[in-house]
């Protein structure tokens, strides 16, 4: 020990003295909106993983089963008064939600609404009235049911639902590790945007290379977390299969969705026949 | 020099620091220690102004740290020069092409001349004896070879505060030695050293000090380092150490 210490006898002078620096002024707009970004997608993805509310207490693949038949039932349908039903019935399940939730799921639907509405307007002047109405609405119970679905169920068990509506065990595998990663390495590039802000003391002349050099690294991670996972699956026997082990039994809420979805069914013929 | 006084910050819901007091003189040595999960990490962001609490006052030699005074990029630039981070990650704070280019970023913005430049990198190379790494591309350096270029970016802006989130991590023995006496070093030189670590063989050597936090995010022991060892149930109660920890020297 005695000789590991000699080794920093020659401490160099200017670090033993305070540094007497006033920084010069710089902007910070880019790496600041970049934190921020970065940060609101991890609060999300985070978000996702605590999801809860009275929707998702059902079965998982019965929602997801119901949302679909809904939509399509909503997309098939040439009766307004029909949408109009729906979308009564989405509002009050929104309203039964929290308001941090339900603001989300709104302003994502009144913006596509909104957009969709602008889309048809050529169509609303020209005298298509009923049409462009019931498109547009049509649209709002689409995007609606979708973010009461992505809102209250938890990403990890919506990939697994999946598993159920026999769709490729490939497609479900990316997917799952899509996610996953979009976390593990926006948690890197966020450490490595406030490394950026910290060592950045004065006048940055070059700002867009220290960018490129965390692309590069955040790329290079990437890889190798690649190649760990590949050796990893390749240990542990994965064979491409992808194995879900649900346990979970149908309640009286699941029987209820049921009845729902075969309600709105029923309405469809109905209203079709009109 | 550092005084947090009722600081609360919660992540979201969950709160991360629960009406944390501490005060930090120049030239001490202290060790965060706890479970994890339990706030260690999130106190050496506040401390090092990533992020700002939502209650309580941070003072950094007598004036206040605020969200608002981070906005001020004087300000916040003047903080980050005084106060250095070491990561957890080393990966997570190199950018730069070359070992040389790395540790000269922040002497660079500091307004030295090219030749001043070229004397503090030389001297950090030196002092952390990675001379031969110098044309290097961090990347593809070893782990302990990161860490010590790593330290060397922070030595390099002359900080008043070296803050290191858990520096012993992933690291062998012979480089763990070599870190202790190095922090050893820099406290004897008068820099103030604040330290997360859970490594309970080491901690006596690198602090003099020890804070330790439960994990219900709060202080409940603020002690020297040894004597904080010795209360082998204050360790187990935070859930730091199980029924087989016994102090030795």
């Amino acid at each position: 020990m005695g000789n590991a210490e000699n080794k920093f006898d020659d401490m160099p002078e200017w670090l033993s003295k305070s540094e007497n620096y006033i920084p010069l002024s710089d902007k910070d707009t880019f790496v600041n909106k970049s934190i921020l970004s970065v940060f609101k997608v991890l609060s999300r993805i985070k978000k996702q993983d605590s999801a809860g509310g009275a929707r998702s207490q059902i079965n998982v693949s019965l929602h997801v089963f119901c949302t679909f038949v809904l939509i399509l039932l909503v997309s098939l349908t040439r009766s307004f008064i029909f949408v109009l039903i729906v979308n009564v019935w989405l509002l009050s399940v929104l309203s039964m939600t929290d308001t941090i939730r339900l603001v989300k799921i709104l302003k994502m639907s009144m913006g596509v609404t909104l957009f969709t509405a602008v889309v048809m307007l050529p169509a609303f002047i020209s005298g298509n009235t009923y049409s462009s109405i019931t498109i547009t609405t049509k649209v709002f119970a689409t995007i609606t049911a979708m973010g009461l679905l992505s809102h209250s169920t938890e990403w990890s068990t919506l990939t697994r639902a999946l598993k159920r509506f026999y769709i490729p065990d490939i497609f479900i595998f990316i997917l799952d590790i899509t996610i996953k990663y979009i976390y593990m390495l926006g948690e890197f590039s966020l450490n490595m945007f406030y490394a950026l802000k910290l060592r950045s003391v004065g006048k940055n002349r070059s700002k867009y290379s220290s960018m490129a050099g965390i692309a590069g690294t955040v790329f290079l991670q990437s890889k190798e977390m690649a190649e760990d996972m590949y050796h990893a699956m390749e240990c542990r026997g994965f064979t491409g299969e992808y194995h879900i082990n649900d346990k979970s039994k149908f309640k009286w809420r699941d029987y209820r969705s049921i009845g729902i979805t075969a309600g709105f069914f029923i309405l469809f013929i109905y209203f079709g026949r009109m | 020099m550092i005084e947090l006084n009722d600081i609360c910050f919660s992540y979201s819901e969950m709160i991360a620091l629960d009406h944390i007091n501490l005060s930090i003189k120049t030239g001490e040595a202290i060790a965060l220690m706890g479970a994890n999960g339990c706030g260690k990490s999130t106190l050496l962001k506040l401390i090092n102004g990533i992020i700002s609490p939502d209650s309580g006052s941070y003072r950094f030699h007598g004036e206040e740290v605020t969200h608002k005074k981070l906005q001020d990029v004087k300000f916040s630039k003047l903080l980050h020069q005084r106060i250095g981070f070491v990561f957890q990650n080393s990966d997570t704070q190199l950018f730069c092409s070359s070992v040389y280019e790395e540790v000269a970023f922040g002497p660079r913005q500091m307004g030295l001349t090219e030749s001043e430049v070229e004397s503090r990198v030389n001297d950090c190379l030196t002092l952390l004896g990675i001379q031969e790494f110098s044309n290097r591309i961090p990347y593809h350096l070893s782990g302990g070879e990161k860490r010590k270029v790593a330290i060397a970016c922070v030595m390099s802006l002359n900080p008043e505060v070296l803050v290191l989130d858990e520096p012993m991590n992933g690291l062998d023995p012979k480089t763990q030695r070599w870190l202790v006496d190095f922090l050893k070093k820099l406290n004897k030189a008068g820099k103030t050293l604040i330290t997360s670590t859970h490594n309970l063989e080491l901690v006596h050597e690198i602090s003099r000090r020890a804070i330790l936090f439960d994990e219900s995010h709060t202080i409940v022991a603020d002690m020297m380092t040894e004597e904080l060892l010795k209360d082998a149930e204050l360790l187990k109660r935070v859930n730091l150490v199980d029924t087989s920890y016994h102090y030795q020297l």
